[in-house]
């Protein structure tokens, strides 16, 4: 990536594919992304793909159906079911509606996923390409000028963006193969798509985000954006304040007469806990820079960092806050 | 007495179960590293594919089959190791091939299943094949009565409750009379479809003949009929494995963080082990902020004015504003935990503060063995 990129930049291809981890923020991110994208004037689209329809909640919405629908003003969501992707591919292909029951029995979808591993996931993306391509299948026109994919979890990801290049041999002809090769070229092509990685500052998802983002670039062949690691702890309290707070220090007096002047009486007691917490935060951003350096040796692109969220959780304002930070340091880069 | 220790000494298997990410490979570990140096002979089971622990143990690779660590590896960490410790991590092929081995009425029809594609595609791609397998080699290892202590830990599922759920995934699967219904005629037709077969069943496999090709329909057939007659021993292990998970010498370990969603799910761990009478060990508590005091009190207002005021104040208002941000952390995790102390009593919980080191090694394994067991 251009060392100028600017948010234009980071939003340069439609489609961007947020990767990574379970559990490392993979959904924040992507609604952060989108937030970022409205404000640029874009329509955007978040796919989920198999989820339970966290994101329609951070933004306050209900959950999305298989359709877009939008969740905030020029934020759109969706949410692809595989075992749906595969009844209306059955629909649409082989007029199946009669015995659909029966077919989108759980049993049934086993049975075609191991018949022909990576079928889901080719359905999955082919609605994802349906989208690019402003097709849908309810006929309407939505005109998104962005479109980003929550993908599936790191174990699962590269079977899921693999799947079109290494489908089964059974499947050589046909509607499917011809498919595979569309989505092939989509997610190839530099102009149309880019994956961005998603890390925490710990010792195992920097070192899977390290070898998601190998995969991607030696086997996948999928252009790279940003890598994004999510949980940082700010730098809340400055070097001096930290000295200045442990015991024994002559500067502890001037801090307890600074409360005084405020009406705050601290006693010692007081003040050792607000040691113990700068020592705290001290402690764990030295570990998570020392990760951070790890991510840095290991990975190319450029890496945008996120704060950890001091909040009862995460809705509207904070993923806000996370658009603002993500503006900033596009800017930076 | 401390909960893990008390499982430690009296049980037999110890399964650790929660969310991914929330240290399940790593406690189980420590577990196992404990029970080794304090004398017994342990196994250790991974489900995670990831090399760490491994090489947390001093062991180049896992491999389906226990590998034991080297005494000198323990003494090199300080360590008195009193028992013996092995390792090894599940490989889902390899012991679905011997469930295989074991089932089939002779080794030719075990081959045959062995050989087919349809089966070989089985253990990659059907959730919960992975998860039965483990359960069939924890039986596996219990019942062959060389070990003290066998401590597993369960596959990093998006729900910590499949690997209860997800034995039967399989085994319904192998038997579903819709999907057997439907291949009937092509399995009967021995590859041809059946003149008379109903309606239905020949266009689901006309379209199935169009989207995977006849060669995987045929290498369904035949594994379909070959695996006949394998269900009732199917079903028997399936049996035998929840008698020993419901048995005295079985316990289990939950292990969360304080985050809601990690909560959430091990709450609904604990009252599911219940209904399935299963026995509730412990529950660990990984990466609770600490608390140090009550909070100094300050107002927004009092903040706010030493943020505006000299060097000393404006350094009190930085600490301020950092014990804030923690205290509310803190508080929301104290509330995360309090529901979840109504589900489990609180002599059954450990906690393990946040560590300056990650466990890369014996000696990080054994801290946090010190934490589980004090």
């Amino acid at each position: 990536m251009n060392p100028d990129m600017s948010v234009d930049e980071l939003l340069n291809p439609r489609i961007h594919i947020v990767c990574g981890k379970g559990g490392v923020g993979k959904t924040t991110v992507s609604a952060a992304l989108a937030l970022v994208a409205a404000r640029h004037g874009r329509k955007v689209c978040v796919v989920e793909v198999d989820r339970r329809g966290s994101l329609p909640k951070l933004f306050g919405a209900k959950s999305p159906s298989y359709e877009p629908s939008e969740l905030s003003p020029g934020v759109w969501g969706l949410n692809v079911l595989q075992e749906e992707a595969l009844a209306e591919y059955l629909n649409v292909q082989y007029h199946m509606q009669r015995i659909s029951r029966v077919l989108t029995s759980s049993h049934f979808v086993d049975y075609i996923t191991i018949a022909a591993p990576g079928l889901k996931d080719i359905l999955v993306l082919g609605k994802i390409w349906y989208l690019e391509q402003d097709r849908s299948a309810d006929g309407k026109h939505y005109d998104f000028d962005t479109i980003i994919v929550d993908a599936p979890a790191a174990g699962h990801m590269a079977a899921f963006l693999s799947a079109p290049m290494g489908l089964s041999d059974a499947v050589q002809v046909g509607p499917i193969r011809r498919q595979s090769d569309w989505l092939v070229e989509m997610l190839q092509d530099t102009a149309r798509t880019v994956a961005h990685v998603v890390a925490m500052a710990e010792e195992m998802p920097v070192a899977e985000t390290v070898a998601t983002s190998a995969a991607l670039h030696d086997r996948l062949h999928i252009a790279q954006g940003a890598a994004f690691v999510n949980g940082l702890y700010p730098k809340i309290v400055g070097a001096s304040a930290e000295r200045a707070v442990e015991d024994g220090s002559e500067a502890r007096d001037g801090l307890i007469r600074a409360g005084a002047l405020v009406n705050l009486t601290l006693d010692d007691g007081d003040l050792d806990a607000l040691a113990d917490y700068a020592r705290f935060l001290s402690s764990r951003r030295k570990i998570q820079a020392r990760h951070l350096r790890a991510l840095r040796k290991g990975i190319d692109q450029p890496i945008l960092k996120l704060p950890f969220l001091f909040s009862s959780g995460i809705a509207l304002p904070e993923i806000e806050m996370l658009a603002d930070d993500i503006e900033q340091q596009a800017l930076e880069l | 007495m401390n909960p893990i220790a008390e499982i430690t000494g009296h049980k037999e298997i110890i399964v650790c179960a929660g969310a991914g990410g929330v240290g399940k490979t790593t406690t189980a570990a420590a577990i196992a590293v404990r029970a080794a140096a304090g004398g017994k002979k342990t196994v250790v089971v991974t489900i995670d594919p990831a090399r760490r622990l491994a090489s947390s143990l001093g062991l180049k690779e896992l491999s389906n089959e226990p590998t034991q660590v080297s005494k000198r590896k323990f003494a090199a960490a300080g360590l008195d190791l009193k028992g013996e410790l092995h390792a090894l991590m599940l490989d889902t092929k390899s012991t679905f091939d011997e469930v295989v081995l074991r089932y089939a009425p002779t080794e030719q029809q075990a081959r045959r299943i062995i050989a087919n594609r349809f089966y070989r595609n089985i253990s990659g791609t059907l959730s919960g094949t992975q998860e039965y397998m483990a359960m069939e080699k924890l039986y596996e290892l219990h019942a062959g009565g060389a070990y003290d202590l066998i401590v597993i830990d369960t596959p990093p599922t998006r729900n910590a409750l499949d690997f209860l759920d997800a034995p039967r995934r399989l085994t319904d699967f192998l038997e579903s009379r819709v999907l057997r219904w439907f291949l009937l005629p092509y399995v009967k037709a021995g590859g041809g479809f059946m003149r008379f077969a109903n309606v239905a069943a020949v266009a689901f496999l006309r379209v199935v003949k169009r989207i995977v090709g006849g060669s995987v329909l045929d290498d369904t057939a035949e594994f379909f009929a070959n695996l006949d007659g394998m269900y009732d021993g199917f079903k028997a292990r399936a049996r035998d494995v929840a008698a020993l998970l419901q048995s005295e010498t079985a316990s289990f370990v939950v292990i969360t963080s304080p985050a809601e969603e990690s909560v959430l799910e091990a709450t609904y761990f604990a009252s599911r082990l219940n209904e399935a009478h299963l026995a509730f060990g412990a529950l660990v508590v990984n990466r609770v902020h600490p608390r140090f005091g009550d909070g100094s009190g300050a107002t927004p207002r009092q903040q706010a004015r030493l943020a505006q005021g000299d060097e000393a104040a404006r350094r009190l208002a930085q600490l301020l504003d950092n014990e804030a941000s923690f205290m509310r952390i803190v508080r929301l995790e104290e509330k995360n935990l309090k529901a979840l102390a109504r589900k489990v009593p609180r002599h059954r919980w450990v906690h393990v503060p946040y560590l300056e080191r990650e466990a890369v090694d014996l000696d990080g394994l054994a801290v946090i063995a010190a934490h589980l067991f004090a």
